[in-house]
């Protein structure tokens, strides 16, 4: 009878022993600076078996935890909390903490240990809403769209004025590298990448080698307006 | 990856603006129905003083969806509430000015102390574990808490588990001392503790043959040592919580006495710590009962005399006093019994109220007696108010606090709790507010369309005479100039009907109920379990009508509702008003259990039956003298027909009229019923059909076709079936121009099983789903799920072809990760693709319903949930995303495309990124911008309603449960109407700009080429 009972006693110790409570604090800082703005919150381990509500202070309690692995969470509405994997250990009277990232295997443990009493604190704030967008008149011509619209309105309408204005010779050069470029778009266009990359390094090279290949594609381009510029 | 996603899902997040907040959504916080057991549950008033001298006042109650909430007794708005968790029962509270300590759990496991203003939680402790305690039938009996009896600082005294004494620091919770009876083995069971500056009494009863004896035991409030200990000679036969514990603190230097009933005899011990006295009898009259009204520690309590008149009895120095009898109090067939409820003033003086429905005048009184008034001789000021009986059913409690502005005046502020679930609150004879806190449990809600308004009346008759004609047309052209007005406004501004807007109706309109430009606005119907039906508004949350639900026979009895399912038997495509019938339990307080139908019109909650006054109550009518085995709505070619099976497999026909029946007799060969039949622990899945033939009882007879039995360790927790919506395509058209057919068998049922709940908790117990033929038993698909510790908590939901669940996957080893999990799975026709089979018309005989392909992925969900639910659209074209309450008390949704089951593995090819599939990543983010409820904190969501809306891309989404949460979501976007971005006057401003250019430019292009004709 007598054994019984002390294995009773031992097995009974041993139970206390083993279990634990698991403290710590959700320290307050600008994502969350209070109870208020927190409101009624718990951290849980797992599914929520184990749990503590987060008291005015921030403290808070999971009593009677057993030993094992947990993952630590906090169940709060408005607030973004870590993960933490909590090992409740048989032996020993601390539990260890370490940090832990949804979706990652539990085992082989994180290297990295935090301290115990566990410190959670709140990472972000859900931001639940999308700015509206409104109409501004300025914001609408900031677009790029519209800015080159802009852009190619006024080309549209200085052009001519400034054609005018041109000196032939410039006009003449203006209009070369008009065609290259024309050239070079369309080779790029026609996924002609190399004869592209040709066209844009034979811009570079000096003036006076790249006027053989100019002169023909000038032509066309000159013979219209040539006797203008001449009959005036 | 992960960034990519989150970009993505930015990018198709239909956006949610502030200023949509309140707007396209509402939410209804409540607190739940008080919990009545006993007096430390129920509502109270309490005045909490701020720093500046002011002081309000508040209501605080424990309900019965396990919340600890106070309300502003000013505007009836809650203060605060704190969820308690579902298995953590609120068990007593009490309130001490800026503190609330509550016990909970099993016997008393938890305790916490609470704010009184802002209801932060101060401290939470642990005192035994839950598996521990004792459960006590009442769940008061064997715990309360008391206050200290120093000035300031007050420690705690708990008592918990009927036989442990605790005393905890006000602040912190600690524990100072504690003390257990010795004997735990013996029949005392403790269940009042008072508190004096030198000791602590716990009193306790011993269970002796027939009746129970007094034991008292007295302690040390510093250290915990047991003073004294020892029977009271009593003999109380009745009722536990009976004898009451009386000390006043005006006059502190009054010994409390410990009074009880004992064979109509009131007797009163005095208490001294020695336990060293005699018991004295209270004379002059027999009595029936003593009350208890919450003025004890005031010395003051109610007994009701044999007649059934009340008394008012007061501790004094010299003993026990009658002070005071009610007038008038003695049981009457003019009136109901009386409600005897104690408060107090800002003074602390007591007052009692005695509250009593008048038969004769349809009026509720109310009898205030304070006893320090009239030169302490006594006052009684009453008054008459017109409570709605008709409309909140019977007041079920009082609570009352009383201001004294002059001498000889008393104004009462009550605060009843009614049947139906209502607290009001009534100053004078004045109602303030009325809070449907019934609301907080509801079991079934429909979403009801609403009619279009009618714009023109049609004469429906045919011999209209000419001038009564042109009299009619130039009444109905007399909206013409505004119509006119309004259409060159739309076309000027274009201010069209927005999405975004609400569509409640302006204030003080008496328009009927009618649709707005998209259906937006429905009405839902929603029956509670306290014995009333609500119309609410979906525009804005407003109840429109309310109809109480009528006993019947039972009226005689007494006794409760209790809804079951709820159909629409009309919509207004019909044509007509909709109505909606709604099959109930009515179980008598005679043990007697009978299925109830009520039929209304959902607009206006009128009996469609005509049976019962629109002021009355409601009246229903019994289809079955029984309990209910399965109902369900039967589309026949005439309309539609609500089925009621019996325990007998009957079947029930609502309405019973000749052309249902004969509508009936058509489509019975096709009707297959699942059901769930065994005694529970061995509950199969049994399919039924029902018979041409009729029985002798004149009604079909059900009977079983085929049966599907589950393992022994396995038992049904729940059955779903997929919703009737329309599906849009029967098949999913892939990047290579091949098709997968969706398997779409009208007949698929979900069965999620799991442990018996008889069998004990053990880790390696498992939980399952199945996806099962319901016309011949086939099983589609299964799947084994881990429990968690025994418990099973799947959600699952089922629409098209597609199912989802959800479940908390406890494994620990190598690569695994403890979590919650969701599976996807997609169930297509045949073998492959391009394997048509027809499955949606196909016979239940035929062989091809076992052919199918599975497609299913699993991916780590965020947290747990409470209930999911698939969005529902008109045609079915929108894209379904699933909604689900998760525990962080929000609504949120989660897009089909992350949950779509073919995400391929690695990067996506041309022809997958063509189907606008991402690649699979096991993580589905957790995105802020996709929670419904935002800033709302959505508690003990119990499911989750979707409803189209005329709009295809915008379903309507309901939530239901502690509180009430509507709004719209859009999954593939609002693709159906001009996005809330589109800007009118920059479409404007930019025509403008072009023709403006147009302008310049044509003379100068004129000019141009005249110049070049004549120099060409």
């Amino acid at each position: 009878m007598r054994i019984p009972l002390t294995l009773l006693a031992l097995t009974s110790s041993c139970l206390s022993a083993l279990a634990l409570d698991l403290k710590g604090r959700v320290q307050w800082n600008d994502h969350c600076p209070g109870i208020d703005d927190l409101r009624q919150a718990k951290v849980v381990l797992d599914n929520g078996k184990h749990r503590g509500g987060v008291t005015r202070d921030g403290t808070f309690t999971i009593p009677d935890v057993p030993a094992g692995t947990y993952v630590l969470s906090v169940l709060a509405h408005d607030h973004v909390f870590e993960q933490m994997r909590v090992d409740v250990l048989e032996t020993e009277t601390l539990p260890e903490v370490r940090p832990y990232f949804p979706g990652t295997p539990l085992s082989p443990p994180s290297t990295v240990t935090l301290p115990y009493p566990i410190v959670l604190s709140a990472r972000a704030k859900y931001d639940y809403f999308v700015p509206r967008e409104s109409f501004n008149v300025l914001a609408m011509f900031k677009n790029p769209m519209m800015m080159m619209m802009l852009g190619a309105g006024v080309l549209v309408l200085l052009m001519p004025t400034m054609m005018k204005n041109m000196d032939p010779e410039v006009m003449e050069e203006f209009k070369e590298r008009q065609a290259k470029m024309s050239g070079m778009q369309s080779a790029l266009q026609s996924g002609d990448l190399m004869g592209g990359i040709s066209q844009m390094l034979a811009g570079d090279e000096p003036k006076a080698a790249s006027s053989g290949t100019s002169k023909g594609a000038s032509s066309s381009g000159a013979k219209h307006r040539g006797p203008k510029n001449k009959r005036r | 990856m992960r960034l990519f996603t989150l970009c993505l899902l930015a990018a198709c997040a239909r956006a949610l603006h502030s200023y949509e907040v309140g707007v396209t959504d509402w939410h209804k916080p409540f607190a739940g129905v008080p919990l009545l057991l006993s007096e430390s549950t129920s509502p109270v008033f309490h005045r909490s003083k701020h720093q500046d001298g002011q002081s309000s006042s508040m209501i605080l109650s424990a309900t019965q969806s396990n919340v600890l909430a106070a309300y502003h007794s000013v505007n009836g708005s809650l203060a605060w509430r704190h969820l308690f968790e579902d298995e953590d029962n609120i068990l007593a509270f009490r309130k001490d000015k800026d503190v609330v300590a509550a016990l909970s759990g099993p016997g008393g496991a938890y305790f916490r102390i609470f704010d009184s203003t802002a209801g932060h939680l101060l401290s939470e402790t642990r005192l035994h574990d839950p598996t521990a305690g004792l459960l006590q039938e009442p769940g008061s009996l064997g715990i309360a808490v008391a206050f200290g009896s120093e000035e300031k600082e007050k420690d705690i005294f708990v008592l918990t588990n009927g036989h442990t004494l605790r005393r905890l620091s006000r602040r912190t919770g600690e524990v100072s001392w504690g003390w257990t009876a010795p004997d735990q083995t013996s029949s005392v069971i403790y269940s009042k503790i008072l508190v004096t500056p030198s000791t602590v009494y716990l009193l306790g009863l011993t269970k002796s043959f027939a009746s129970y004896t007094l034991h008292i035991t007295s302690l040390s409030p510093e250290t915990g040592e047991l003073i004294d200990s020892g029977d009271i000679p009593s003999r109380i036969t009745s009722g536990l919580s009976e004898p009451l514990v009386l000390s006043d603190v005006k006059q502190p230097e009054t010994n409390p006495q410990i009074v009880w009933l004992e064979e109509g005899a009131i007797k009163a011990f005095p208490l001294t710590p020695g336990l060293k006295s005699k018991s004295s009898v209270v004379k002059g009259a027999v009595y029936k009962n003593i009350e208890d009204v919450g003025l004890s520690e005031y010395g003051q309590f109610v007994a009701i005399k044999d007649d059934g008149s009340g008394r008012v009895i007061k501790l004094t120095p010299e003993g026990l006093k009658v002070i005071w009898e009610f007038s008038d109090s003695a049981t009457s067939p003019q009136r109901t019994g009386s409600i005897y409820s104690g408060g107090i003033d800002v003074d602390g003086f007591p007052y009692i109220a005695r509250v009593f429905w008048m038969h004769t005048l349809k009026l509720a009184s109310a009898h205030v007696f304070a006893a320090h008034l009239a030169e302490g001789k006594g006052l009684v000021t009453g008054f008459t108010f017109p409570f709605k009986t008709g409309e909140h059913g019977i007041i079920t409690h009082v609570a009352v606090e009383a201001a004294n502005p002059e001498p000889y005046r008393v104004l009462a502020r009550l605060a009843l709790t009614t049947s139906t679930g209502a607290v009001q609150m009534w100053q004078q004879d004045q109602l303030q507010w009325t809070r449907e806190e019934g609301l907080a449990d509801i079991p079934v809600a429909e979403l009801v369309e609403l009619p279009e308004r009618k714009i023109a009346s049609h004469s429906e008759s045919d011999q209209e005479t000419f001038g009564a004609r042109v009299a009619r047309q130039l009444l109905d052209a007399q909206d013409f100039p505004q119509y006119a007005v309004n259409f060159i406004r739309r076309f000027v501004t274009g201010s069209y009907a927005s999405v975004s807007s609400s569509v409640a109706p302006p204030a003080n309109t008496t328009e009927p109920l009618s649709r707005d430009a998209f259906g937006f606005r429905k009405v839902i119907v929603a029956a509670t379990s306290h014995g009333k039906l609500y119309g609410i508004d979906s525009a804005n949350g407003e109840i429109l009508w309310s109809r109480v639900f009528g006993l019947g026979w039972a009226a005689q009895v007494g006794g409760h509702i209790i809804p079951a399912k709820m159909f629409v038997t009309r919509t207004v495509n019909d044509g007509d008003s909709p109505q909606v019938v709604l099959v109930t339990q009515r179980k008598a307080n005679n043990g007697l259990v009978d299925t109830v139908l009520f039929h209304v019109d959902a607009l206006t909650g009128d009996d469609a039956r005509d049976k019962s006054q629109s002021v009355d109550v409601l009246q229903g009518e019994d289809i079955v003298s029984g309990p209910l085995v399965e109902a369900f709505l039967l589309r026949t070619a005439s309309g539609r027909a609500v089925v009621c099976l019996d325990e007998f497999l009957q079947v029930n026909v609502y309405p019973n009229d000749d052309e249902t029946m004969q509508a009936l007799e058509k489509i019975l060969p096709s009707v297959r019923i699942p059901l769930r039949t065994g005694p529970p622990g061995q509950r199969r899945l049994t399919g039924h059909q029902i018979p041409k033939t009729v029985e002798f009882t004149g009604k079909h007879i059900a009977y079983p076709t085929w049966s599907l039995p589950f393992p022994p360790s396995e038992d049904i927790r729940a059955i779903f079936v997929r919703p009737s919506d329309p599906v849009a395509s029967f098949g999913k058209v892939l990047g290579n121009r091949t098709t997968l057919y969706k398997y779409l068998n009208p007949n698929l049922v979900g069965v999620v099983t799991g442990p018996p709940s008889t069998a004990p908790l053990s880790e390696s117990s498992t939980c399952s789903i199945y996806l099962v033929d319901g016309a011949k038993g086939t099983v589609i698909y299964h799947a084994v799920l881990p429990s968690v510790a025994g418990a099973c908590d799947v959600k699952a939901a089922l629409v098209e072809n597609w199912l989802v669940y959800h479940y908390y996957d406890n494994e620990v080893g190598v690569n695994h990760a403890k979590g919650y999990r969701v599976v996807s799975v997609e169930l297509y026709e045949g073998y492959g693709v391009d394997d048509k089979r027809r499955s949606s018309e196909m016979s239940s005989l035929s062989n091809e319903t076992t052919a199918v392909s599975v497609y299913e992925q699993a991916y780590i969900f965020p947290r747990g949930i409470r209930t999911l639910t698939p969005t529902s659209t008109s045609y079915g074209i929108s894209v379904k995303d699933i909604i689900v309450a998760n525990e962080n008390n929000q609504i949120q949704s989660f897009p089909r495309r992350f949950l779509d089951p073919r995400r391929p593995k690695q990067k996506p090819t041309a022809e997958e990124a063509e189907e606008w599939l991402i690649q699979y990543d096991p993580v589905l983010p957790d995105d802020p911008k996709r929670v419904l409820s935002r800033n709302y904190q959505v508690a003990k969501t119990r499911r989750i309603i979707t409803s189209p809306a005329l709009l295809e891309s915008t379903s309507l989404v309901f939530a239901y449960g502690l509180d009430l949460f509507f709004t719209r979501v859009a999954p593939s976007n609002t693709f159906d109407v001009l996005s809330e971005s589109f800007n009118k006057a920059q479409l404007m401003i930019t025509i403008a700009g072009l023709a403006l250019a147009i302008a310049i430019v044509k003379p100068i292009v004129a000019r141009k080429r005249l110049r070049e004709r004549w120099y060409n």
